[in-house]
C-alpha cells in the first residue's frame, strides 16, 4: 500500500508538471489523462472504488474526449505558438511557490479533529461501497442531487448557445 | 492522510502555476481541471480521515460542476477562435481600450 502510494504520488505529480510544461497541447491533453489516472488511483487506495470508476468514466473518458475534439476542430498546429514573456513567468512561478509553501505550513502545523463518522473501511465495505454512495445521495442530498441536473440542462443550453454561428 | 494532503497541494499548485503562466487558452482550461482534481483529492482524503461520505457524496457534485463546465468553456474557446482567428489569452483584451 505504502510503494503504491509513493508510485501514484510519483506518477500524478510528474505528469501534472508535464500538462504545465509542454508546448503542444495535445500531449498535455494525453498526460492529463495519465494524471487522472493516478489519482483513480489513489481514490482505489483510500477504499473509494466507486470514485475511482466514476474518475475514469466522467474526467479521464467524457472530458478529455471533449478537450481533445476541441483541439482537432481548432487545428492547434497550424497556430503559431505564443512565447510566454520571462516576467510573467516569474511572477507564476512565485505566486504558486508561496501558495505551496502555504498550504504544507498549514497541513503540517494544523490539528486533524478525532474521527466522528461511523464509515469506517469495515463497515462501508460489509455495505458496499456503491451502495453506501446512492443511499446518501437519494435521500439526504436528494435536493443537491435534483439542482445537479437542472445544472446540467442549463449547460447544455449554454454551449448550444456559445457554439452557434452568431449570438 | 496528511501525506494524501500534501499530494494534493503540491497538485494544485502545480494547476495555479498553469493558470497563471500559460498563454494557450485550452492549457488554461486544462490546468483548472488539474486544481480541481487536487480539491477532489482533498475532499476524499479527509472524509477517509474522519470516517464520513459527505466528502465523496462531495465530490461526486464536484464533478458534475466540472462537466457542465467543461461544455460552456469549450463553447466559449470555439467562439473565441471564431472571433479571433487564434487562442491567445492576450488577445481576450477588448474591455481595455
Amino acid at each position: 500500500m505504502e510503494a503504491l502510494f509513493y508510485v501514484f504520488s510519483f506518477i500524478a505529480i510528474f505528469s501534472a508538471l508535464m500538462v504545465v510544461t509542454m508546448r503542444n497541447p495535445l500531449t498535455s491533453a494525453l498526460y492529463l489523462v495519465l494524471c487522472f489516472f493516478a489519482l483513480a488511483g489513489f481514490y482505489v487506495l483510500l477504499d473509494m472504488q466507486f470514485l475511482a470508476v466514476m474518475q475514469i468514466l466522467v474526467y479521464a473518458g467524457a472530458i478529455m474526449v471533449l478537450v481533445v475534439l476541441v483541439i482537432m476542430l481548432l487545428n492547434i498546429s497550424k497556430i503559431k505558438s505564443v512565447k510566454t514573456d520571462l516576467h510573467q513567468k516569474i511572477i507564476g512561478i512565485a505566486i504558486s511557490l508561496v501558495l505551496l509553501v502555504e498550504i504544507i505550513f498549514y497541513i503540517a502545523y494544523g490539528t486533524t479533529k478525532k474521527p466522528t463518522g461511523i464509515f469506517t473501511h469495515s463497515v462501508i465495505d460489509k455495505i458496499g461501497n456503491t451502495r453506501v454512495v446512492g443511499e446518501f445521495l437519494f435521500t439526504k442530498y436528494m435536493l443537491s442531487f435534483e439542482i445537479a441536473s437542472i445544472l446540467l440542462f442549463v449547460a447544455i443550453i449554454g454551449a448550444y448557445l456559445f457554439a452557434k454561428k452568431k449570438f | 492522510m496528511n501525506n494524501y494532503l500534501i499530494v494534493a497541494g503540491i497538485i494544485f499548485c502545480i494547476g495555479a502555476l498553469g493558470v497563471l503562466m500559460r498563454k494557450n487558452l485550452i492549457i488554461v482550461f486544462m490546468s483548472l481541471e488539474l486544481m480541481f482534481n487536487a480539491a477532489n483529492l482533498g475532499f476524499v482524503a479527509v472524509s477517509d480521515r474522519l470516517n464520513l461520505i459527505s466528502g465523496d457524496i462531495f465530490v461526486i457534485f464536484v464533478m458534475v460542476v466540472a462537466a457542465a463546465e467543461a461544455a460552456v468553456a469549450l463553447g466559449i474557446i470555439v467562439a473565441f477562435y471564431r472571433e479571433k482567428g487564434t487562442i491567445d489569452i492576450d488577445k481576450a483584451n477588448e474591455l481595455k481600450n
